[in-house]
């Protein structure tokens, strides 16, 4: 019986499920079950952004900005008294005019992903104390707040919408002409060009996706915590890309699954709501995720290898 | 001259003489010796992790734990402060102490970069997000004032040499020293090649993984010798005065000429990276534009002067390749 590499993934998950639910006392409660699933659809979707601008071998440090930004567009439009769906459009093109602009410098002008989101955080954080002046940005009609607190026969919502952009992203990745080109740029962008694909336009959409994704993570926080600041979810931006590696994505491009990132988004919702029902403070929460993530790495080196030494014995 | 001219330092040496003077007229007060000498003070522990985060850049590598490594040591140096208060040895045990634990913490991640081939970027976020936990968990997130501090710390802070604040001397004595190192000794040459073009290098006999654990050490200590500056700079120690400070180091390094994907990059360079960002920040406050433009202005530079490099990379590709073609 093989398993690939995502599945084992399911599997360190559910061994750790059942830990926490054996030793935490309350782990198992309802109540928590539930707020879990209210909490972790943030992270899972900005990590799903985060994956995709992976593929490619790139990188999107401006991610939680990006986010930030679309939710403090958002939480004016609302607070000017505008319709929901409106301030939500208006929240969805800021980020996408901040994705097109690091799109346009990846891919038409070629500098390295990580200095072009690098530059457009610093960008991005700007443009919002400006507009803010560091103050947060609160007050939003009953409405709105059933995004982030509301349920469906008892499902949270947070999650149906995780699960809807999940589904979503994994038909573009797999059944899209666009999504393959994505794993093909990643893998030899070279060889992807010369194949007649234009991996300038791929790109572009590849940053476009990862902009839309912060500002559906931004809907759903602006709508949970019911206000909008600059550091509205920045505590996601390196949280995000560990947990795309985590869930199995090269970050040298080219390989990656969502269902691995669904894994690895659940795999720290668990982790770090069980140890805080334990009564661990937050900083150790953060000590252990980074264990988590040079262990999984790790393993994942030490069976490469001895899987290669296998293969050796065998010839 | 000509040969100034096709220097890549030139351009942002351009730019940064462009700077100084558009200044000067704006605010006479940019140009005394005091607000320059104040400027080097304040970016020391900036140019000092700028130094080591180039020769890692240098190999095609990144550190983003620079800023965790520093802070980590800070808080080390005032915990020794504090077990020793009174004992007049204690600032010669800082000096020792903090160093050795930087470089410590470097050689970590370069025995994980080197040995398991794991990308630089997520090992450093691992220790990165391990470490800060740490601190913040040690410290509370508390910060540590002045008082804590022995007496001869305080002098130590404090001297200067013909009007020049030790810290400054510090930093450039830094620049200077690795300057040294990658043009007349074997590990820089080695490092250079490396980052030039990795296959031939090992045809060569350069040993990566001796040059990938150097580079990383290197770095921890020079961000244990930043933290003393740090220290000695601010008067106290704050757990959380780093945040997100890693990404302006390399936001310094690159805007310095060194590409990030290894192979290029100078002392000189990334020095001037740091006087364009410490001139900037300086600047815009003596010209009493509003700070909230600042971080704006910043970002827009980094993109511009990243983007400007890239398209004349590009070019000099293409003539090169016509030069091929034609002979």
């Amino acid at each position: 019986m093989k398993l690939s590499k995502e599945w084992m993934l399911g599997l360190i998950f559910l061994g750790l499920f059942i830990i926490m639910a054996v030793c935490v006392p309350g782990f198992i409660d309802p109540y928590n079950l539930t707020s879990m699933l209210y909490q972790l659809p943030e992270l899972g979707i900005l990590s799903l952004g985060m994956m995709v601008v992976i593929l490619t071998a790139g990188i999107d440090l401006s991610i939680t900005y990006l986010a930030a930004l679309s939710g403090v567009v958002m939480a004016y439009a609302l607070t000017a008294g505008l319709p929901v769906p409106v301030a939500m459009i208006a929240g969805i093109i800021a980020a996408l005019i901040g994705g097109l602009l690091n799109g346009f410098f990846v891919a038409f002008i070629g500098v390295s992903p990580i200095l072009v989101t690098l530059g457009t955080m610093t960008l991005f954080k700007g443009i919002i104390l400006l507009i803010t002046k560091g103050n947060s940005v609160s007050g939003f009609p009953d409405s709105y707040s059933f995004i982030g607190n509301g349920d469906i026969l008892g499902i949270p919502f947070p999650i149906i919408v995780f699960a809807v952009i999940a589904l979503l992203a994994w038909y573009l990745l797999n059944k899209t002409v666009w999504g393959r080109s994505v794993y093909m740029a990643g893998n030899n962008p070279i060889a992807t060009l010369f194949s007649g694909v234009n991996t300038k336009k791929v790109i572009m959409y590849v940053y476009l996706f990862s902009a839309l994704m912060a500002a559906i993570a931004a809907i759903i926080m602006t709508s949970r915590y019911n206000s909008a600041k600059v550091d509205l979810g920045s505590s996601y931006q390196l949280q995000s890309i560990a947990v795309a590696v985590l869930g199995g994505t090269s970050i040298s491009g080219g390989y990656g699954k969502v269902i691995g990132v669904i894994f690895g988004t659940a795999i720290f919702q668990v982790l770090s709501s069980g140890l805080n029902l334990l009564g661990v403070p937050g900083m150790v929460i953060n000590i252990l995720i980074g264990v988590v993530l040079i262990a999984v790495l790790l393993i994942n080196f030490f069976t490469a290898k001895y899987k290669h030494n296998q293969l050796k014995k065998a010839t | 001259m000509t040969k100034l001219f096709q220097k890549k330092e030139f351009g942002i040496g351009l730019i940064v003489i462009l700077l100084a003077l558009i200044l000067s007229v704006v605010n006479p007060v940019f140009f005394t010796a005091e607000n320059i000498l104040d400027v080097l003070k304040a970016n020391s522990v900036l140019g000092i992790l700028a130094v080591g985060m180039t020769l890692i850049i240098i190999t095609g590598g990144i550190d983003v734990s620079v800023a965790a490594v520093t802070a980590a040591v800070t808080v080390v140096i005032g915990k020794l402060a504090v077990a020793m208060h009174g004992n007049s040895w204690s600032i010669l045990a800082i000096f020792i102490v903090a160093p050795l634990v930087g470089a410590c913490f470097g050689f970590v991640n370069g025995i994980l970069i080197a040995k398991t081939k794991i990308p630089p970027i997520v090992t450093s976020l691992g220790t990165m997000s391990i470490l800060s936990g740490i601190t913040l968990y040690v410290t509370n997130g508390e910060y540590m004032n002045s008082s804590m501090l022995p007496a001869s710390f305080i002098q130590f802070s404090n001297f200067k040499i013909a009007g020049v604040s030790i810290l400054i001397i510090i930093f450039l004595l830094t620049v200077l020293i690795t300057w040294f190192v990658m043009k007349y000794l074997a590990i820089g040459r080695s490092i250079l090649s490396f980052g030039g073009n990795p296959v031939s290098a090992m045809r060569v006999g350069i040993n990566l993984t001796k040059v990938q654990i150097f580079v990383y050490t290197y770095m921890g200590f020079l961000a244990g010798i930043a933290a003393i500056v740090q220290t000695a700079y601010t008067k106290g120690v704050d757990p959380n005065g780093f945040a997100g400070f890693e990404l302006t180091v390399i936001a310094a390094v690159v805007l310095g000429g060194a590409n990030i994907l290894g192979g290029s990059g100078s002392m000189l360079g990334s020095f001037l990276g740091v006087l364009l960002l410490g001139i900037m920040q300086n600047g815009l406050i003596l010209a009493k534009i509003n700070t909230f433009w600042q971080e704006i202005i910043v970002g827009a530079i980094i993109l511009l002067a990243v983007s400007y490099d890239m398209i004349k990379r590009k070019r000099e590709e293409r003539s090169l390749a016509k030069v091929e073609v034609e002979g």
